[in-house]
């Protein structure tokens, strides 16, 4: 009662200088949100739109002549459907073995052993340092994993960065007194681990889950780098080609033109084409878009756990 | 305490020592080894292999077995016509990139901060952040169709104004602008959490004092927020000087044209091109072009930890 009171006298006394500014404030974020958010609705209009108005550049603040020719085009491109899947495996599979490893080797890092400044030395000098990409490479290939769904999954596994902020997570919200406890019933570091420190942290399993999750889905470097098999490419290697490779003709035809039959003839696919690169921007975006904004609030703690120094 | 224990077990030799510790802490290092083995494989066997830049690498004789050249590969390097303007042109973009990009967060987040109704900046916040979550080459994608020279709609505005149309992708004069404003516009939102929380964190009875010292929303902004961003926003500023000659090779990588090579030919995207995408690859000089600068940016880190130490006593080692 005497908080509202009180608010509602200080804005009595909001002064006519505090008025402008507010107006101010408020259309400087209208601005902010269109800069930010049309780019989003032109695409998601563009693509559902009809191809002729989309070339034509008509499409501007609402659907032309509402049409799903577009996604239906999509869908005829296999090798696009096929990365999707392969996609969707190295990010889930990829994403989960990330979480496992770099959670028990969190856990191991917030304990007190002997060798630990040097594993940490170890771990943290990688973030400063590497051999670089031609010695990675080659690496790789000595291995013999080149063109292997495994280098898929093996690369970028561990981020040195997600290690820190879920080891600053266990060390900061899990007590020390329940490892004395845990021990005094006759725990050891594996039952501790799975039955106290695993339980008590959904918090930190959802924020790298969403963190090697979305880095995962958005890579391309590395399959550009790894893959030779197109069978093998991730979603975002296709779109590279869809949507970034140039011909004289100022646009990014030839992916189309592999599937001209499919759509009706050459003329039919360099039509279609720039709708149906709006289509496959909102189909492949929509997965990382929606992640974000079910887990929120996990992105967000992800990055003030990480500002903490552990 | 301590003098108690040591006397009750004096005379325990390393050999027992150690094997009270290994059975204390095995389990540790089984937790650890999925890690460990990870960057022992791939990131310290590449240090190994970064030999190649002193030798003439043949897939034949492997990594060890290859002719040793010396510095053969770092003084062709440093005599290629192209060092000088790769060096500037990866310095520059990240300068630019840094004096565009590194104020506007701040900016946002004071003002975000200043919203009356909670529900517009949440909403607000909510929505700067996403277009972080979109990839690099939809994000490339975007700048191809929007700038394209004959359907996107930068253009049509242009030809509608008047104006000749510009191949934007093209031009190397357009490059840093496509690339930092796209940048701006994908991760200034998201660089404000750190603001923001800093904002959050000040003591509500500073603002309410201040009201009723009769301080206007920007004195406010002035003599409380500012001030309070400043250590801050000094520590973000130095540690991001530390990248200042690092390459984000994937992004530039996308918006290189045959059009724009003379700036966007940035050091780590000479890298991959030498060594890996070309028909006839020479990855001992390329290993080489990207050993110097993985040195390089490692002083600049040392460097720039040691300054930011020195100054607010905040250091990432």
């Amino acid at each position: 009662m005497t908080a509202t009171a009180k608010m509602r006298s200080v804005r009595i006394r909001e002064t006519g200088r505090d008025r402008v500014f507010n107006i101010v404030n408020i259309i400087f974020m209208i601005v902010v949100l269109f800069i930010t958010l049309y780019p989003l609705w032109l695409i998601l209009i563009s693509s559902v739109s009809d191809p002729d108005a989309v070339l034509q550049a008509k499409v501007l603040l609402w659907p032309v002549d509402f049409s799903l020719t577009g996604y239906e085009a999509v869908f005829k491109y296999k090798e696009l459907i096929g990365s999707y899947l392969n996609s969707i495996f190295y990010t889930v599979v990829g994403s989960a073995l990330s979480v496992v490893v770099t959670l028990a080797a969190a856990y191991a890092l917030s304990r007190r052993f002997a060798g630990k400044k040097l594993v940490n030395l170890m771990i943290t000098f990688t973030m400063f340092f590497s051999g670089g990409l031609i010695p990675i490479f080659l690496n790789v290939r000595d291995l013999g994993l080149l063109d292997t769904r495994t280098i898929m999954i093996l690369m970028n596994l561990v981020s040195v960065w997600n290690l820190m902020v879920a080891r600053t997570y266990i060390q900061t919200t899990i007590p020390n007194e329940l490892y004395e406890a845990a021990v005094m019933d006759g725990a050891n570091h594996f039952t501790y681990f799975f039955r106290c420190v695993l339980p008590l942290s959904g918090t930190i399993v959802a924020v790298l889950s969403v963190y090697y999750g979305v880095a995962r889905w958005n890579d391309y470097f590395t399959g550009l780098v790894m893959l030779r098999n197109r069978s093998l490419f991730p979603l975002q290697l296709v779109l590279r080609d869809i949507l970034t490779s140039l011909t004289s003709a100022g646009s990014s035809d030839t992916f189309f033109a592999a599937y001209a039959d499919n759509l009706g003839g050459m003329q039919e696919a360099l039509r279609q084409a720039d709708v149906a690169k709006y289509c496959c921007i909102v189909v492949s975006t929509i997965p990382a878009v929606l992640l974000y904004v079910f887990m929120q609030k996990y992105f967000v703690k992800g990055v003030m756990i990480g500002s903490l120094k552990g | 305490m301590s003098q108690t224990v040591s006397s009750r077990r004096p005379t325990a030799s390393l050999g027992v020592r150690a094997g009270r510790v290994f059975r204390r802490d095995w389990q540790l290092w089984v937790l650890l080894l999925p890690t460990l083995a990870f960057f022992i494989v791939f990131s310290y066997f590449p240090m190994y292999g970064v030999q190649i830049a002193f030798r003439n690498y043949k897939a034949a004789f492997g990594i060890t077995g290859s002719p040793w050249v010396g510095l053969k590969n770092f003084e062709k390097f440093f005599s290629s016509y192209y060092c000088g303007r790769m060096f500037a042109n990866t310095f520059l973009l990240n300068l630019f990139g840094l004096l565009f990009g590194f104020p506007i967060p701040i900016l946002l987040a004071i003002m975000l901060n200043q919203l009356n109704s909670k529900r517009f900046r949440g909403f607000t916040q909510t929505a700067i952040y996403v277009p972080h979550f979109i990839s690099t080459v939809v994000l490339a994608g975007m700048i191809y169709l929007f700038f394209s020279p004959t359907n996107g709609i930068i253009n049509s505005l242009i030809r509608l104004a008047g104006g000749k149309p510009i191949y934007f992708i093209m031009e190397p004069g357009w490059f840093r602008p496509l690339y930092i404003g796209s940048d701006i516009w994908q991760n200034a939102g998201w660089n404000t959490i750190l603001y923001i929380a800093t904002l959050t964190g000040i003591d509500p009875q500073l603002y309410e004092a201040a009201t009723i010292d009769g301080a206007t929303r920007w004195d406010k902004i002035k003599h409380i927020d500012i001030p309070h961003l400043i250590p801050i926003s000094v520590m973000m500023l130095i540690l991001n000087c530390g990248s200042l000659l690092s390459s984000n090779t994937d992004k530039a990588l996308l918006l290189q044209t045959s059009g724009n090579m003379a700036v966007s030919d940035i050091l780590g995207v000479y890298v991959y091109n030498v060594g890996i995408a070309a028909s006839k690859p020479q990855p001992s000089y390329a290993a080489a072009i990207g050993l110097c600068l993985n040195v390089i940016n490692f002083g600049i880190i040392v460097l720039v930890n040691t300054v930011s130490r020195r100054l607010s006593d905040i250091s990432l080692f």
